[in-house]
């Protein structure tokens, strides 16, 4: 019966997509909880010569220190993953709470200031902006999470404003406040919910984005710092010793590429779920 | 027409505007003292000094006018790492990384427009299913590792394209310059060639297209007026947005390319703290990016005249 239902499910538009992507996801959170924790050797230890390729007993082999890729590549996991989530949840909240109340605001100064700051800042590329400010709050990741909460919740304003003025002309609203629910109810019960399915949804597929650009500040120096295991940072180590080493570069990588890839399927499939083809 | 450019064109130079009051504001938002840290705090004249230099003294609202008078006067500062202006900089470094590109586009357009209408136009399930899916991968790996495959590839196996370094001359840049550009035009390609699909998969659904081939209209025409030219508008301004990405992304392809563009010196500008050169170039790519999305959306109301701009 469950399963019957579960084939169900699956069979309806995106439903493929949505499952294969949330089991690759699965897939590399397992290995990155159980690798670093579990396996034989530890992120930052020395097991053996450097440079020694793929072999059985080092998969993804050693790098430029003969540290063991493998290791190293799944302790990235907790770190880019928990990095960038932080830096969607965060303008997440910011963005979605800042757009609800412009949407809902009716003084025009105040409306159109917020409103020019927000398209100011998102003029900028978020990798432009976020090295920028890098420049000055000092890198690391803790900088990072920072400049993103600082820079990307304008993104979301602008999603949550337009959704809270189109929310809040429905029936349903109109029909709340016949009721002589109070305002606060209002905004709590009836549009919040309404106004952050749709940011929650565009957060999904910024989590691509600030997957992408954490990993590519870190390649660039300007967020993880050596000895910590990153994925930007592990390609950008190996990067000097492609021509003899490629397992440096390759594997952190395709585990970059693995979990961006499932994020796009669950976030296409649910998009498709919504169009319903 | 003119009136709906006008008032986009006010709306742009607004942002241009903010995009200003970014740049300012970046050196001065964070806790402590751009001009102590940079000099390590022990000499107090010599920081008091450089304040001077990069504008930190006096109440802010002084400090906001005389950095829109320097703008206005074409100022935009002078390097502290090498003593030449900031404008100089970006004058000398800011045409390759345009070439680059402007290059990807072109190229991006031409293969987009023939594989974004051709599987659109074909709705085979299996042809969309691997087209989605492979645009859908190339879209999330991050443009430093298509890179890396790429030198990988072409650098280490085949020696088609130099390790590293640079040489302006015409014919020899070329070398260095197909690589990146081939990176740039894939990840532009896929992105084009998505929307693309879409927008067609939407017009072949439009009552237009079906009297079109009701009238028997000639195949070419078919294609161009009644197939492309209604689903090129969205296509146009994703177009420009997707230019103002991929500048910012060019930081990280110029730096793993060794190219001598403004992306580069942008990340060497940071890695030395030259507050002056990062808040230039944070300007200019602000400005590029808002005048792109400005002809981009002006572009876009030409071809069709329903888009809300």
């Amino acid at each position: 019966m469950r399963i019957a239902k579960f084939k169900e499910w699956l069979s309806l538009p995106g439903g493929f997509g949505i499952f294969s992507g949330i089991l690759m996801l699965g897939i590399m959170i397992i290995l990155g909880i159980l690798i670093p924790n579990f396996g034989k050797y530890k992120s930052d230890a020395f097991v053996g010569d450097p440079f020694r390729p793929p072999s059985f007993q080092h998969p993804f082999g050693l790098d430029q220190l003969g540290r063991d890729v493998m290791t190293r590549t799944f302790s990235s996991v907790g770190i880019d993953l928990g990095v960038a989530f932080l830096g969607v949840s965060i303008p997440l909240i910011i963005g979605t709470i800042i757009g609800i109340l412009l949407g809902l605001a009716k003084n025009k100064y105040v409306l159109s200031l917020v409103g020019s700051i927000i398209d100011g800042i998102n003029a900028f590329p978020l990798l432009i902006i976020a090295v920028a400010m890098l420049t000055f709050l000092g890198s690391g990741l803790k900088s990072v999470i920072i400049i993103l909460a600082i820079t990307n919740w304008a993104r979301y304003a602008r999603i949550s404003r337009t959704r809270a003025v189109v929310v809040s002309k429905q029936n349903y609203i109109e029909a709340a406040r016949t009721l002589g629910f109070s305002k606060r109810r209002i905004v709590l019960k009836h549009i919040a919910p309404n106004v952050s399915s749709e940011t929650v949804a565009y957060a999904l597929s910024d989590f691509i984005l600030v997957i992408v650009v954490v990993s590519g500040l870190s390649f660039l120096g300007l967020a993880a710092k050596p000895p910590m295991a990153e994925w930007g940072s592990m390609i950008a180590d190996g990067r000097a010793y492609l021509a003899q080493s490629w397992w440096l570069v390759i594997f952190p990588g395709l585990a970059l590429c693995w979990s961006a890839v499932s994020l796009s399927f669950i976030v296409e499939g649910i998009s498709r779920r919504d169009r319903g083809m | 027409m003119l009136r709906t450019v006008f008032g986009r064109l006010g709306r742009a130079v607004s942002v241009g505007f903010w995009v200003m009051v970014i740049s300012f504001a970046v050196m001065r938002i964070i806790p402590g003292d751009p001009a102590s840290a940079r000099l390590g705090g022990v000499d107090a004249a010599a920081i008091e000094q450089l304040r001077k230099q990069l504008n930190l003294d006096g109440s802010i609202f002084h400090q906001f006018k005389t950095y829109i008078l320097d703008l206005l006067h074409g100022s935009f500062g002078v390097s502290l790492q090498t003593g030449r202006s900031v404008k100089e900089i970006i004058a000398s470094t800011l045409p390759l990384t345009v070439y680059l590109i402007i290059f990807s586009t072109i190229f991006a357009i031409i293969l987009s427009i023939p594989i974004g209408t051709a599987i659109a136009w074909s709705g085979r399930a299996p042809i969309v299913y691997a087209f989605r899916g492979i645009t859908a991968v190339i879209l999330a790996t991050p443009n430093f590792f298509i890179a890396m495959v790429g030198i990988l590839i072409f650098t280490v196996r085949v020696h088609w394209s130099p390790v590293f370094g640079y040489e302006p001359q015409f014919p020899q840049n070329l070398k260095y310059l197909w690589l990146p550009v081939v990176v740039n035009t894939l990840i532009m390609t896929s992105v084009i060639s998505r929307v693309l699909f879409s927008s067609v998969v939407e017009t072949k659904q439009e009552e237009f297209v079906e009297t079109g081939i009701i009238r028997g209209v000639g195949r070419r025409k078919f294609f161009w007026f009644y197939i492309l030219k209604p689903s090129l508008a969205p296509t146009v301004v994703l177009l420009s947005y997707m230019m103002g990405t991929m500048l910012g992304a060019t930081v990280i392809l110029e730096t793993i390319f060794t190219l001598p563009g403004i992306g580069r010196e942008m990340v060497n500008a940071v890695l030395t703290s030259d507050y002056p050169v990062v808040q230039g170039i944070l300007l200019i790519f602000g400005v590029i990016t808002v005048f792109l999305s400005f002809i981009g959306d002006v572009i876009a109301y030409a071809l069709d005249r329903r888009v809300k701009i």
